[in-house]
């Protein structure tokens, strides 16, 4: 079935245009607007640097830029899958008006939460120009790592926009992976703090391996080892190709389950 | 075979009615188990050959539930076919249940962006005639109000008007003269007249016969999902009206509203008559 592969080749231009509405849409008659992206992160960064400073006292060098710099990271993750997952629900007068190619609103989900990250990484760059610290050549890999990452929110957010039509459970268990998946990354946490037990199973996670990256290539200025890279683009280029294959047995008979 | 517009192959398609729809995994679970039955399958439309040439307004008539929508979304690429095949030569729009899809938080002017992109048709094109398309369907002043503050005449006035000026190869109209006042609704027939005259193919659906009898070539009356008569608007409404039987409000019902787009019409028919001469 080339064809479906070629019809979102074709329609590549679309999702631009398809997530700037959507970005329109999700802020309308909001007096903050598109500011929401930037109050959002910062809200959540102050209370867990409150928490995990004060209370916990951990001592992690540069913590608020390691915070903020997993919180976005997570964020973009954590957007573009789940607006994905009402992206085809809440568009059924459209799916059973006019045909267009199903992979778009999937997809398009996920532009749209790239766009959020680009507005967030700037947040990232004041908070490291207020802190006064000055990162080494290797952030230049940092746009890479994200657009592995971009390959695995597409990969995830594609067969969740057709799944939640097909099965209700799909927004309730996806709900609760991503609120797991908060605190299962090294967001507010340096990953060897974990047991060793519990890091042997958690380094199998993607989102671990691809923030443990950013953290290096940002903080660090070291460069992601082999084994690193070579493990997330193969894990997410896994996921990605059974997302596909999900999104592929169920495409063609969706907008009869609307 | 080759100069048909559209053309349908046996086209057949079997929805499962569920009496109690189950769309959790749960439910789905416990289903099993309990082994009940709870769906049957609903034949829609069986063994459906036809073809549309260019130029051609073909109507398709028959009872709610027939499968005149179900149809008209296959031949869309809305819903996909159990078997059989649809050729469509170009590109096509189809304006089924009052609408191409609109979203409601988005204005007029971004609607008629998004429903034609996704259709297939280019953003430069459409820029040429966005204000052509907004003034066909008299809503200078509304060009960037939201869609959810239109009415539903104002809502079928844009997405006739934006499907009629992007200009497709098919058209497919599913009672578009439900809503529209008598004057847009003789805007739409002389529309559908010029897009006939450009060699363009236009299915139509209605439940009034009066358009139906006037305006179309051909006519196809399903009956329970299979081809009732495939012939000229006389026949086939004969067929469809011998078949109702016991049941003629269909022809009841017209002459009472439409009388003025019954007269408007025949003037056009007789003018167009005159014309020709």
């Amino acid at each position: 079935m080339t064809s479906i592969r070629e019809e979102m080749w074709k329609t590549r231009g679309i999702l631009f245009n398809f997530a700037i509405s959507d970005l329109r849409i999700r802020y309308r008659n909001s007096i903050l607007g598109v500011l929401w992206s930037f109050v959002e992160p910062l809200l959540l960064l102050a209370v867990l640097f409150i928490v995990f400073s004060t209370m916990f006292k951990f001592e992690i060098p540069n913590f608020p830029i390691y915070l903020l710099l997993g919180i976005i990271t997570w964020n973009f993750f954590k957007n573009g899958t789940t607006f994905a997952l009402n992206s085809l629900t809440n568009r059924s007068s459209l799916m059973t008006q006019i045909y267009f190619p199903r992979s778009i609103p999937g997809l398009s989900a996920g532009i749209t939460a790239a766009i959020m990250l680009i507005f967030e990484l700037m947040v990232l760059g004041i908070f490291m120009a207020a802190f006064q610290f000055t990162p080494t050549i290797t952030i230049l890999l940092l746009p890479l790592i994200l657009g592995l990452q971009l390959l695995l929110v597409l990969g995830v957010a594609l067969p969740l926009s057709v799944l939640n039509v097909k099965f209700k459970d799909t927004e309730f268990i996806w709900g609760i992976v991503v609120h797991a998946g908060f605190f299962l990354t090294p967001i507010f946490y340096q990953f060897d703090m974990l047991p060793q037990a519990i890091q042997d199973v958690l380094q199998f996670s993607p989102m671990v391996q691809v923030l443990t990256m950013a953290h290096h290539v940002v903080l660090y200025g070291i460069l992601p080892s082999v084994n690193t890279v070579l493990y997330s683009v193969g894990s997410i280029l896994g996921i990605t190709a059974i997302g596909y294959l999900i999104f592929r047995k169920y495409q063609a008979r969706i907008a009869e389950e609307m | 075979m080759s100069d048909y517009a559209v053309s349908v192959k046996h086209v057949s398609k079997k929805f499962r009615l569920f009496h109690e729809k189950r769309d959790s995994i749960y439910e789905s679970a416990a289903g099993f188990f309990q082994k009940k039955r709870h769906s049957e399958i609903l034949q829609t439309l069986d063994d459906i050959s036809f073809n549309v040439k260019h130029g051609e307004i073909f109507g398709i008539i028959g009872r709610n539930g027939d499968g005149k929508t179900t149809l008209l979304r296959i031949i869309s690429k809305i819903y996909s076919a159990d078997s059989g095949s649809v050729d469509v030569k170009g590109t096509v729009i189809p304006v089924l249940s009052l609408g191409l899809g609109f979203h409601p938080e988005l204005t007029a002017i971004s609607n008629i962006y998004q429903s034609s992109i996704l259709l297939g048709f280019k953003k430069g094109d459409i820029s040429k005639r966005v204000n052509e398309i907004i003034k066909f369907a008299e809503l200078e002043k509304f060009a960037d109000t939201k869609i959810k503050n239109f009415s539903a005449g104002m809502q079928m006035r844009l997405a006739f008007a934006t499907s009629v000026l992007v200009d497709p190869d098919v058209l497919i109209l599913d009672e578009v003269f439900a809503v529209g006042d008598i004057n847009f609704q003789k805007k739409c027939f002389d529309t559908i007249m010029s897009f006939k005259k450009r060699g363009k193919a236009i299915i139509f659906v209605s439940h009034d016969m009066t358009p139906i009898r006037n305006f179309c070539d051909t006519v196809m009356f399903l009956k329970e999902g299979k081809v009732g008569k495939i012939g000229s608007p006389e026949e086939s409404i004969a067929a469809y009206v011998d078949y109702l039987g016991k049941h003629p409000e269909i022809t009841a019902k017209k002459g009472s509203v439409l009388t003025d787009l019954e007269k408007y019409e025949k003037d056009y028919l007789s003018r167009l008559k005159k014309q020709n001469k």
